[in-house]
């Protein structure tokens, strides 16, 4: 193949999102809205105790109400295909078994189905359905776990390097502090949903997956048939954020009540089910040792994560991911530990590890930089590597300290307060944070077809691809791309997404999805304008245009694939994106509530392939960290178990009126080693150190250091100032 | 939810003899919590009667020199009325910080009123809540209870009134109207004695006999006009029940405080109206340390639980700063 020229016409260019008119005028389709001809409906019902076993269950009442035609326990419950092991580590691939036995293991674990004709018939039944249960003492409190009461969940979540107790005793200062970040949930806006149809041994599935693929397997996996037999459909989504990577048990209840009613059945999951199925992000222990020489070079950094898993499933949330490789400290540990209890099964949410690491890295960058009277900007740029330290490969690039000066530049960082508690407007004490940002640019295998359709002069692409669409705008990218690598213009360009029946692409997640599904179908632009040159009977295009290559081949329509995979070189390399975030926040010195006033993102993340869905991918990160940072927590009740958080009117996200100033500057940056296109992930990038730079601007604006998320206006009350700091 | 039975009626005597003839009739007004209620299997009416169009509907100045709102009124409509912003403005203040423009629109004025609690407790019918299930015990009591009382709980029951608008009432002092059910005689009720204090008898959150339809709300003289602010101190800007919030109005002559009316929400059953800071404010000098002094003497007798110490730090913190602001506003 000849030297690729690279395209550049509708790439980078800040177009309107092709699928933006669907959206907002109700005709993408999303999962619980197919008509599916005889859908009748299916209610999941929950335990009400978080350990022990069912002892009896009585259906009656709900089997004489009006419409409903079974009541679904695991007394009747189809037989699923059940894990080999006791502990069976979650992958998106996982099966997902439901209903197979009368043990419960957390609050909320589904108990049983109703399906009646209608959506009202089914919720009505369901709360008729009388379970009760010999009841075991439950744990959900970990915190004071100990070495024999947790475990490691394994070798490659544990990091050594140097010497840690040597680097800490040649330090001119110590940081040693714990972080706490709380139990949080997905809740993107789509609640998760299915609707299953059999067609005998054939099973189709409409449901927001992230990963069409993997959706298919665990299904087929989990049912025990071909996975030719099972067809996802996934068109759209309107969020995901991690807890739609996989086919949940939820799609299992789905496709089982199906079978056995034999009619095609729609389950919805409530708002008060996306708490306790499907999917949390873990609360987090974090213990923090940093030592640093007089200048601020980093001597030793140690990451101690404690977390909990589910007792019949292992997730543990990387948190010393960014820890491991972001600064030049030649001695480190990083290490993760887990402690078994009754809550649901944790599961990767945006930035698993990052978002929630960084806010005790950065936050304890912070603290160092204080202890050494130095600018935590250039605490930041003094230990910055173009070498990962955690595997001594080279980024791929990594322009973190042009993030920092440039975004220190913009922000105006040089007004910072410079003692803390020192500014104050009115009510208000002003404070600035600042902080650096990681997320790893992976590349999956993501494969795409190109249909060219030729009429006349005029030609018209469609590209089918099993990647998916969870709020981002990846129609847009992948037509922008398509448009560029086959020389049409954007309006020529057809995408069709999220069905199991286009080729495989890696779907959406860990910051895979844009890079990975634009590449995939560059591979195809490129195999179908490689495969007409021949048919034309060329060696080159020859400066022909793809018409005049098909009119010479004698073509109307020609079709081809293509797919992309990690280069050779990626291996040899360390490939992230960057950022740096700074911010100024207002918090009120008597009644604690804060305010974030402004916030600054610069970001390095290779090509950006549309500006203006970029920006919002890292808008959206930025108020989801802005949530996280002041108000997002589920609470669990200890004596019942369950999380007292139990709709959005108390489990808190952002509103409106919580926005702020919000710039986001992504800067010129190229990488050809990530991928040909040089792009980079940024869905998650967005939300990595949001928390540790409020937080820091929580502590220059009132001398409180707060190591608790969220925080809230009583903790802020609760807390004392900085020992060293006299209230002014 | 449960199958019910839904009534529109068109005049109070029909939804009077209506609710008589059902066995556990509710009456509608716009829905915004008596619905989530009855998804949640909480409230179990096995009728609705619609009440949202009867004509209760304006705001009409009334014999003690004031005005009545009806109590079928948005709150939207009735924080946005001229009469309301003009003469009552620390109503309307308190009335827009609750909940969202949406909930808003659709509330109503009587709807508010009678407002349930938030306590999780109460909503998750899987623990236990005297409130919800006589009987059944109080879950937040030893269990989680930061968002609860700190004055006038029982050990039946620590839940917190949530209303923003009851708040602002209980400051300004008001008189609930409601027609009985023996033909649609009028009963009105000193705002003070709407709503209860736990007890034994958690369950009932005000003094209204069974059937009773609220139908106005009655103000006197206009009220605290120049000098008022309703403080909300909640974890988010709009759409979050208060932590602590304080109604604070000042009549003020000269440099004199000739009379005010201060009440709390977020920390008792009822709206809590701080009586003993009003009388000692009443000739005062507006000052920070007489603002304080009026905040020692309001949290007095605060009785904090396990999770909720840090109420009584705020609740201060918030009194003084809602009359600093009052005071502040002409000052």
């Amino acid at each position: 193949m000849n030297k690729i020229q690279e395209p550049k016409a509708a790439i980078g260019q800040a177009i309107d999102r092709v699928e933006g008119r669907l959206k907002v005028t109700g005709r993408a389709k999303y999962a619980s809205e197919f008509p599916v001809e005889g859908v009748v409906y299916a209610q999941g019902l929950n335990s009400t105790v978080a350990k022990g076993r069912i002892t009896r269950i009585d259906t009656a009442e709900a089997e004489r109400q009006p419409g409903v035609m079974k009541v679904i326990t695991h007394q009747n419950a189809l037989k699923l295909a059940t894990p080999d092991e006791k502990l069976l580590k979650l992958d998106t691939k996982a099966i997902a078994p439901v209903l197979q036995s009368p043990e419960i293991h957390w609050y909320g674990e589904f108990v049983g189905v109703v399906v009646a004709e209608t959506f009202e018939q089914a919720q009505h039944a369901a709360r008729l359905v009388k379970f009760e249960y010999e009841k075991d003492e439950h744990r959900t409190e970990y915190k004071d776990a100990g070495e024999d009461d947790s475990y490691a969940p394994s070798e490659d979540m544990q990091h050594r390097r140097g010497d840690v107790e040597a680097g800490m005793a040649k330090a001119d200062a110590r940081v040693e502090v714990t972080y706490r970040t709380p139990v949080e949930h997905h809740h993107p806006m789509e609640l998760h949903a299915v609707i299953a149809e059999w067609d005998g041994e054939k099973l189709k599935v409409y449901m927001p997956a992230q990963m069409v693929n993997d959706a298919t397997i665990g299904i087929s996996d989990t049912f025990q048939i071909p996975k030719e037999n099972v067809h996802v459909i996934s068109p759209f989504l309107g969020g995901g954020f991690g807890s739609k990577l996989q086919a949940q048990e939820h799609v299992m209840l789905g496709a089982m009540a199906a079978k056995m009613v034999d009619r095609p059945v729609q389950l919805t999951v409530t708002r008060q089910q996306m708490f306790t199925n499907t999917g949390l992000r873990q609360e987090n222990f974090q213990r923090m040792q940093l030592g640093a020489t007089r200048d601020g070079k980093l001597t030793a950094l140690v990451h101690d994560t404690l977390s909990h898993t589910s007792t019949e499933k292992e997730y543990q949330e990387p948190c010393g991911a960014a820890s491991k490789m972001l600064y030049q400290a030649p001695n480190a540990r990083i290490t993760h530990r887990l402690v078994p209890i009754n809550l649901p099964y944790p599961w990767a949410m945006r930035a698993p590890g990052e978002a929630t690491g960084a806010y005790a890295l950065e936050c304890a960058l912070d603290e160092l930089a204080w202890k050494l009277n130095m600018d935590p900007v250039e605490l930041r740029i003094i230990n910055d590597t173009q070498v990962d330290p955690s595997n001594d490969k080279p980024f791929s690039s990594r322009l973190l300290n042009e993030c920092l000066r440039i975004g220190a530049k913009r922000f105006g960082w040089d007004e910072r307060p410079k003692e803390p508690r020192s500014r104050r407007e009115g009510n208000w004490l002003v404070g600035y944070g600042v902080s650096s940002a990681s997320r790893a640019a992976p590349l999956q295998k993501s494969a795409a077809k190109i249909i060219l359709e030729r009429d006349g002069d005029n030609l018209q692409a469609t590209v089918q691809t099993d990647a998916t669409d969870i709020g981002t705008g990846s129609y847009t990218i992948i037509a922008q791309t398509a448009a560029d690598y086959l020389g049409l213009p954007v309006e020529r360009v057809a995408v069709e997404l999220g069905n199991s029946d286009f080729p495989t692409s890696a779907g959406s997640g860990g910051s895979w999805g844009a890079a990975s599904f634009t590449n995939g179908v560059r591979s195809a632009c490129l195999n179908i304008t490689d495969t007409l040159v021949t048919l034309a009977g060329h060696d080159s295009t020859q400066g022909d245009d793809l018409v005049t290559l098909m009119k010479k081949a004698d073509l109307t329509r020609h079709e081809a694939e293509g797919s992309a995979s990690p280069t050779e070189e990626f291996d040899d390399y360390s490939v992230y994106s960057f950022g740096a975030n700074f911010a100024e926040v207002w918090v009120d010195a008597d009644t604690g509530m804060s305010r974030l006033k402004r916030i600054l993102s610069v970001g390095s993340a290779g090509t950006i392939l549309n500006p203006k869905t970029a920006y919002s991918q890292v808008l959206g990160g930025l108020v989801m960290g802005l949530g996280m940072t002041f108000m997002e927590q589920s609470k669990v009740e200890p004596n019942h178990g369950n999380f007292i958080t139990r709709s959005l009117s108390d489990y808190h996200v952002p509103v409106n009126l919580d926005l702020a100033d919000i710039q986001v500057v992504f800067l010129p940056e190229e990488d050809k080693i990530a991928n040909p296109m040089g792009v980079k992930g940024i869905g998650e990038l967005g939300i990595v150190g949001v928390a540790s730079a409020l937080a820091n601007a929580v502590f220059n604006a009132t001398g409180k250091r707060m190591r608790d998320l969220p925080i809230t206006p009583e903790k802020l009350i609760a807390t004392e100032l900085e020992p060293g700091l006299a209230r002014k | 939810m449960r199958p019910y039975e839904y009534i529109r009626s068109s005049s109070p005597a029909e939804a009077l003899r209506a609710n008589a003839a059902s066995e556990k009739p509710h009456y509608l007004g716009g829905g915004t919590n008596l619905i989530d209620l009855m998804k949640e299997d909480v409230e179990r009416p096995d009728t609705l009667i619609e009440v949202s169009g009867l004509d209760f509907q304006s705001v009409t100045a009334n014999a003690a020199g004031g005005y009545t709102l009806g109590a079928m009124i948005s709150n939207t409509d009735t924080a946005n009325h001229p009469e309301v912003k003009n003469n009552y403005p620390l109503l309307s203040m308190a009335m827009v910080s609750a909940a969202t423009e949406q909930i808003r629109n659709m509330a109503t004025n009587g709807g508010n009123l009678l407002q349930r609690t938030r306590c999780p407790y109460f909503y998750e019918t899987s623990m236990p809540c005297n409130k919800r299930e006589p009987g059944s015990g109080c879950g937040a009591l030893t269990g989680m209870n930061a968002l609860h009382a700190i004055f006038g709980w029982s050990k039946s029951c620590v839940a917190v009134n949530p209303s923003d608008m009851c708040t602002a009432l209980a400051a300004l002092g008001a008189t609930v109207v409601v027609l009985q059910p023996d033909g649609g005689s009028e009963r009105r009720i000193p705002f003070a004695d709407f709503h209860r204090l736990p007890g034994d008898t958690p369950e009932k959150d005000t003094n209204l006999e069974p059937g009773e339809l609220i139908v106005g709300i009655e103000l006197g003289e206009p009220k605290f006009s120049d000098n008022y602010y309703y403080l909300k101190i909640r974890e988010r800007s709009s759409y979050a029940f208060a932590l602590v919030s304080v109604a604070a109005g000042l009549q003020l002559d000269g440099n004199r405080i000739v009379d005010a009316g201060l009440a709390m929400g977020g920390v008792a059953h009822k709206p809590w109206k701080l009586t003993a800071a009003e009388e000692y404010l009443r000739g005062k000098v507006p000052e920070a340390a007489v603002f304080e002094e009026a905040a020692e003497r309001a949290m007095a007798d605060a009785r904090p639980l396990d999770d909720n110490e840090y109420k009584v730090e705020m609740g201060k913190k918030a009194i003084v700063r809602a009359l600093m602001q009052a005071y502040e506003r002409t000052a």
